[in-house]
């Protein structure tokens, strides 16, 4: 199968303007990123904010040139033939504030219709077929101007689609969406991908969720590196030997998690109190490890209130890359 | 959310080349005109107010007991600012505004030429400026009794030309630097806008500057563009004029090829230095 | 506790009078942190010299042209000082209802000061405050040049000092409300709004008697000038400064320094009612059409 997005040791070096007397920081937004997309995959790049997933997709879309290293996007190197990446390529920010108040939404998609060379008449139909599917039908006449943020979203994402395009790039598409209509925009971004043969998606998020259930493959991104990349399933796989519990308990009454930790079996154990109850949370070696917790509990007169088998999500994934979850990076700007 | 309708797998059809061109200039000017039409109160701000402003250069002239002839070069000087005001603000300077609000990023990246937009833009802009003008024009000749007596239509149809298109090809030329700019391309407009009112002769004949002055404000399309349309409208012998119709003509065809042919080179050039140096996405409120 | 929101942001006078200090302070500050950081000095003294200068310059020319140079004839100074002025106009009136466009659709701050515990009118006073002092330099710089190069009849030691200062003070207060005033309407509008304040500061120029007396200006459009604190405010700059020179036009020969002032004085506080009455209406407005937090993308 062909790739439809191919980087070689791509990097990205930012000089960041200090004041009037300091001299320009340096900052490594990508280093060395080595990536294969293949065509018609829907592949995610999952990382916290500032992990240089904005860089990479700007690089891609032609709107920033790599410090070193190189890229092709169907087929065609980004440094020298950026003129025939750009007629099959669109790309769509989450939050972002593209358009002109003062247009209708159909006048505005029609505008950027243009500049892809799409006929008024194709472009009006797809418009109001795009605007349909995604529950913006009646605002056709709307000025954009009018919009609220998520239907203004909804719009952009319609603009992306709009162009037909071979390769598209989503930067946080749900990014200010309630939880509804992001749903509704993964559902149909997924079906775009299904029912489209060839057309690839590339789709940056920082939700785990988004890019577990959307994507075929995931490549895990951090401090400007891939760290890993395969299908979540492949990802979860290594920590799926692993049972994870969480479990709802009375409190604790100064014994500490550290009781548990000693019990034969048990590799980590995470542990929140609120509310006059405690959240354990178990990363036992194998299942029947749970046997010697329970009974010592029994044992510490603590009684268990709920108790839950989880599997491991994207997120235990980063944790176990990294050694931090994705807040705890985001926080200490890392 | 539906999403199994045909429209996911219907393909669009796509046209290239100079149609594309053309379709993109279409497009960009699109906003500016229906802009002028959805909002009326344009003609209040854009229209009336500056009016207002331009007579107040008539009546100095009146104040000085200056000859007539005077009054027509403050309403056409007057009419032409619009155009000057047009390519510093709406090419040059927009596309600060066009990366603040991210259509910049957008428009770089579609297949399009960047010199299609800026066309897209200085047309839509026209359309607007040409009223301006015009009624500028019509006060200057009902309320200031201006009296136009045209020597030859074609020349001044040639001129008015010529200078429209070597203007805008300097405001596409230009515009290429903005590319770069931040916050500082507001105040490079804004600083430009005097001194080219002064060193243009939009108040006065060109030729009442120093010889060297006013060549050197001749790169400027408007300088000799004035000077000659004042020829063709004005009784001869009322003025000095700077250089002959016919010269001044010749000159502008030759800035006009000069500032297109540079546009495109320098846009071309200022396109890949913004992309390297990551300037086409960043905001610097 | 919406009626109570409601009605301290219509008041004129704040909630808490503390507040207005503390507002005037924060919007100076604030308004030359962006003026003065756009540039660095040498630049931004390059902008204070050329702009004015070539605006002065194309009077002069104009002028020049028509008497051939009679710059001792008392009608130049008059327009020299005049124009030179005017600067603050601009300057003042213009910065502060573009204070208003500036945070709503450029920085989009407007709705964070709205709602923070500020008095807005005082806001809005106290970002004219950095453009007072960028046009201070511009006013000095082209007084300075027709002086020098022009024979403008300046005697520093002949100038009326006292008058001078008491007339810039009145004349910044009265700009400052014609501000707000326009700011005010800034609110309201959503489009054509870039240009407003120096589309009407140049429209103003016509009726001020800046740079031709009003006895030029047709019989109808005169009550306009007469009207406006702008005429009796650069009538007093030029009496303070160059004295008799001034009365160059007979316009307001007839008024004495002091009846002038008492004019500014009287058309200022009918500009403050106006303007305080006009935000009052305007801020209501506002909000009405939810227009605080716009961004328009025009």
């Amino acid at each position: 199968m062909q790739q439809a997005i191919f980087t070689k040791k791509l990097s990205r070096i930012y000089k960041l303007r200090g004041g009037k007397k300091t001299e320009p920081k340096e900052l490594i937004a990508l280093k060395d990123v080595d990536l294969e997309v293949k065509q018609g995959e829907l592949f995610g790049l999952l990382g916290p904010n500032g992990a240089g997933k904005t860089t990479l997709i700007k690089i891609l879309t032609t709107l920033l040139a790599p410090s070193s290293g190189e890229a092709w996007v169907a087929g065609h190197n980004l440094s020298t033939d950026p003129d025939r990446v750009r007629p099959l390529i669109n790309m769509v920010s989450g939050g972002e504030s593209s358009g002109y108040g003062l247009l209708t939404v159909r006048e505005n998609l029609w505008m950027f219709a243009q500049f892809y060379g799409i006929p008024s008449q194709v472009a009006n139909q797809r418009i109001k077929d795009l605007l349909e599917v995604v529950g913006l039908g009646d605002r056709l006449n709307t000025k954009s101007s009018d919009l609220s943020t998520g239907l203004r979203q909804k719009m952009n994402i319609v603009r992306g689609f709009l162009t037909d395009p071979e390769v598209l790039f989503l930067d946080e598409p749900t990014l200010g969406l309630d939880v509804g209509a992001s749903r509704d925009v993964r559902r149909f971004i997924r079906s775009w991908v299904d029912q489209n043969e060839g057309k690839t998606l590339l789709l940056t998020t920082h939700y785990m969720v988004e890019a577990d259930e959307l994507c075929d493959r995931v490549a895990i991104i951090n401090n400007g590196q891939v760290l890993a990349c395969d299908t979540p399933a492949r990802l979860k796989r290594d920590l799926q030997k692993d049972a994870i519990f969480r479990m709802e308990v009375s409190p604790l009454n100064g014994a500490g998690a550290g009781v548990f930790e000693r019990l034969s079996g048990v590799r980590k154990v995470t542990h929140e109190a609120k509310d006059g109850s405690s959240t354990l949370e178990f990363i036992l070696a194998e299942e029947d490890a749970l046997g010697a917790v329970v009974n010592t509990m029994t044992q510490q007169d603590i009684h268990i209130l709920n108790l839950q088998k989880r599997e491991p999500t994207l997120e235990d994934v980063f944790v176990s890359l990294t050694g931090k979850s994705m807040a705890e990076v985001e926080k200490s700007g890392d | 959310m539906a999403t199994d309708t045909g429209v996911l797998t219907r393909r669009a059809i796509k046209v290239t080349g100079w149609r594309l061109f053309i379709m993109t200039v279409i497009g960009r000017s699109y906003p500016r005109v229906v802009g002028l039409l959805r909002e009326r109160s344009w003609f209040f701000f854009d229209i009336f107010l500056p009016v207002l402003g331009v007579s107040s250069y008539v009546f100095v002239y009146r104040a000085i007991q200056a000859p007539e002839v005077y009054v027509g070069f403050v309403v056409m000087g007057g009419a032409m600012t619009a155009f000057w005001l047009n390519v510093l603000w709406s090419m040059g300077s927009q596309l600060y505004w066009e990366k603040e609000s991210g259509n910049l990023g957008l428009y770089i990246m579609a297949p399009n030429s960047l010199m299609a937009i800026l066309l897209g833009m200085a047309l839509g802009g026209l359309f607007a400026t040409l009223q301006r003008a015009l009624v500028i024009t019509i006060i200057g000749m009902l309320v200031f009794g201006v009296d136009f007596q045209v020597t030859s239509y074609l020349q001044l149809f040639a001129v008015f030309s010529l200078t429209m298109v070597a203007l805008y090809g300097m405001g596409m030329m230009t515009s290429s630097i903005f590319l770069l700019l931040g916050r500082e391309a507001w105040h490079i407009s804004n600083l430009a806008q005097e001194p080219i009112y002064l060193a243009s002769g939009f108040y006065f004949p060109l030729r009442s500057l120093n010889f060297w002055v006013a060549a050197g404000a001749s790169i400027v399309p408007l300088s000799l563009g004035l000077d000659a349309m004042r020829q063709l409208v004005f009784p001869a012998g009322s003025f000095p004029p700077f250089l002959a119709v016919p010269t001044e003509i010749g000159i502008l065809a030759v800035l006009s090829v000069v500032f297109l042919a540079g546009a495109k080179l320098l846009l071309d050039k200022m396109e890949r230095l913004a992309i390297a140096e990551g300037r086409l996405t960043e905001s610097r409120r | 506790m919406t009626t109570k929101t409601s009605a301290y942001k219509h008041s004129l006078i704040p909630q808490n009078p503390g507040w207005l200090p503390r507002t005037f302070r924060f919007a100076a500050w604030l308004g030359w942190q962006i003026e003065s950081n756009w540039a660095d000095p040498f630049v931004f003294a390059i902008y204070s010299v050329i702009k004015p200068i070539s605006s002065a310059a194309i009077l002069v020319v104009m002028y020049s042209v028509i008497t051939k140079g009679a710059f001792e004839n008392p009608v130049f100074p008059y327009i020299y000082l005049g124009n030179a002025f005017y600067i603050y106009v601009g300057a003042i009136m213009a910065g502060i209802s573009w204070a208003v466009i500036e945070d709503r659709e450029h920085y989009r701050m407007l709705k964070y000061m709205y709602i923070a515990p500020l008095h807005y009118p005082t806001y809005l006073l106290g970002r004219g405050v950095a453009r007072f002092l960028t046009g201070s330099i511009s006013v000095f710089i082209t007084i300075a040049f027709g002086v020098l190069f022009l024979n403008v009849p300046l005697n520093i030691y002949a100038a009326d000092w006292g008058l001078f200062f008491v007339s810039l003070g009145l004349g910044v207060l009265m700009l400052g409300f014609m501000g707000l005033l326009l700011g005010s309407i800034t609110m309201v509008i959503v489009n054509h709004v870039w240009f407003l304040g120096e589309a009407v500061a140049g429209a103003l120029f016509l009726f001020s008697g800046a740079i031709f007396p009003l006895e030029v200006l047709p019989a109808w459009l005169r009550p306009v000038g007469y009207a406006m604190p702008l005429t009796y405010w650069l009538e007093l700059m030029r009496r303070a400064l160059i004295g008799d020179v001034a009365r160059a036009f007979p316009t307001l020969a007839g008024f004495s320094n002091m009846e002038l002032i008492g004019i500014l004085l009287a058309t200022t506080a009918v500009i403050g009612l106006a303007a305080f009455l006009t935000y009052r209406y305007c801020d209501y407005r506002a909000r009405e059409l939810g227009y605080i937090d716009r961004v328009t993308n025009y």
